[in-house]
């Protein structure tokens, strides 16, 4: 099955979702959604020179993006476990995939950003939040849980990541402070 | 909301719908995939277009010398300009910024390393400091002038006595205010006794040693005589040394500059009459003396090499020592030691 055509199965009957079997071609459109998300998240970066040009450039951003999503689904399907919700974390992952192709639209969304329609930044926080709600929807569909719960669970990972960041800055001021002192 | 807890119970309902989606494909959600996948394709081929003419562009384009924005000049005749300020000592930090004299040395062989340096002109604002790291500011000049024969000049400020004048004494040219004061030409060793304040709180020390000058200098008894004249001994060798430093820099017979070495401090006019100072002026004088001693003209371009990251953890450490904790602890800090210092200051 190509991927136009799991997408369509999954728009259309997004129930198929959580069956007993994985939807046919899931595995290859998660990781093309990935791909063309991150291809889209790369081509805005590189109109707001805020990375450097070349196929390894890319390279990294896609890593990142895997990385962050793969940790993301886990953390996700463990809180969900551990509040006694069954799901499939790998299903999770390749959803996130999906919902990731709307990346794609940051590629027009710069060129409005460009000609100054809006500032860059807003467009990259609409075209998340975006991203962020379609995962809230695959989680309700992945997992038997309520609208508020999935919320959580989605925004769980990101609040974990930002509360180590804030602790980690926090850290090493205080261990800066100490080393000059 | 609620609506979906219930899902999980939902998929059997479409295994038996299935005929009825799969009729209504074709004009379905796989037709808006596909236009909205070409339109993703073209814009994405424009939008590399784009970075492509922006990258060449770019390439095109000069490159901006943010040592420039930064106030660093890089042009390709300059004199630099190092500063010695406050007391000089190698510094008992391991912080780089906080080495003293053996920053200094450093920043003197890059500086007459580079290229664009023609001349070196040593701001001094300095009452000198211990003897060690005076001889390695000392030697660091007479090194890069031997290697690169590019000339130093001496500029002095409020003060330049003793080690300052030490270090000066290496340049090829000393300019000083008329009103600076300078001289101060000898050693010093002060060590107190605090025997009686010790007696006083009833605090007795004991010094089990090795031999009998192992404790010389020590603070809770009062120096014999033969530890006077071993440290009389010391402090007569280093001031045949700066005498030996002054006499060559400022080609003066011994003789000469013994009758002026009594520790007396000058006004910049009175060293400029005894031979200490070449010239009476201030920084620019000073600048335009190196700038035709390289040959250069007047006027010369100014350059000033700094760290960035030395110079933010000094302004952190600056910042942070208001705290008192640097202070308190030289002042608590009161070992002798072998200066060539004016403690007028």
């Amino acid at each position: 099955m190509n991927p136009f055509s799991t997408l369509e199965n999954l728009i259309e009957r997004p129930e198929s979702l959580a069956g007993a079997e994985r939807p046919e071609g899931l595995g290859r459109t998660g990781l093309l959604g990935y791909a063309a998300g991150t291809l889209g998240l790369f081509a805005f970066m590189r109109l707001s020179e805020a990375v450097p040009p070349g196929f390894l450039s890319f390279c990294v951003v896609l890593g990142f993006v895997l990385a962050a999503n793969f940790f993301f689904a886990g953390v996700i399907h463990l809180f969900m476990s551990l509040t006694g919700e069954k799901g499939d974390a790998g299903r999770l992952f390749l959803a996130f995939g999906c919902a990731d192709m709307f990346g794609a639209l940051l590629v027009p969304l710069a060129f409005l950003a460009r000609v100054g329609v809006l500032n860059g930044f807003l467009w990259l926080c609409a075209c998340a939040l975006l991203v962020l709600y379609a995962r809230v929807r695959l989680v309700l569909r992945l997992y038997p849980v309520s609208a508020n719960k999935a919320v959580l669970a989605v925004w769980l990972p990101y609040m974990a990541v930002g509360a180590l960041f804030f602790a980690a800055m926090v850290y090493s001021i205080a261990w800066l402070v100490w080393l000059v002192i | 909301m609620e609506e979906q807890n219930n899902i999980p119970e939902q998929p059997a309902q479409p295994a038996q719908q299935q005929p009825a989606p799969l009729a209504a494909k074709p004009a379905g959600a796989a037709l808006w995939l596909k236009i909205i996948a070409g339109l993703y394709a073209v814009s994405l081929v424009a939008a590399f277009v784009v970075i492509g003419k922006a990258d060449v562009a770019k390439k095109s384009k000069p490159k901006v010398d943010l040592s420039e924005i930064a106030g660093i000049s890089s042009a390709k005749n300059a004199v630099a300009v190092v500063p010695i300020y406050g007391a000089i000592s190698q510094g008992s930090s391991n912080r780089s910024w906080e080495r003293g004299s053996q920053q200094i040395a450093k920043r003197i062989k890059t500086l007459a390393a580079k290229k664009e340096v023609k001349a070196i002109v040593l701001d001094i604002n300095s009452p000198g400091g211990s003897v060690g790291s005076v001889q390695e500011i000392y030697d660091a000049i007479l090194r890069a002038k031997a290697e690169t024969h590019k000339p130093f000049v001496a500029r002095f400020g409020e003060v330049s006595a003793s080690g300052g004048y030490y270090v000066a004494s290496a340049c090829d040219l000393i300019v000083a205010h008329p009103g600076t004061i300078t001289g101060s030409i000898g050693v010093i060793f002060s060590v107190s006794n605090l025997e009686g304040l010790m007696k006083k709180v009833g605090v007795k020390t004991d010094a089990i040693k090795s031999g009998k000058f192992k404790d010389i200098g020590s603070m809770s008894r009062e120096m014999t005589s033969e530890e006077r004249k071993l440290l009389q001994d010391m402090i007569d060798d280093s001031y045949e040394q700066f005498v030996a430093a002054v006499s060559a820099g400022r080609r003066m017979p011994v003789e000469k500059v013994k009758e002026l070495a009594d520790g007396r401090i000058y006004t910049g006019r009175q060293a400029s009459m005894n031979g200490l100072v070449d010239k009476l002026g201030d920084l620019q004088e000073a600048l335009d003396a190196a700038g035709e001693l390289a040959k250069i003209g007047k006027n010369p371009k100014v350059l000033t090499d700094s760290d960035p990251f030395e110079s933010l953890f000094s302004l952190m450490d600056t910042k942070l020592s208001l705290f008192g904790s640097k202070a308190l602890s030289e002042a608590v800090d009161a070992s002798p030691s072998l200066e060539y210092r004016w403690y007028g200051h």
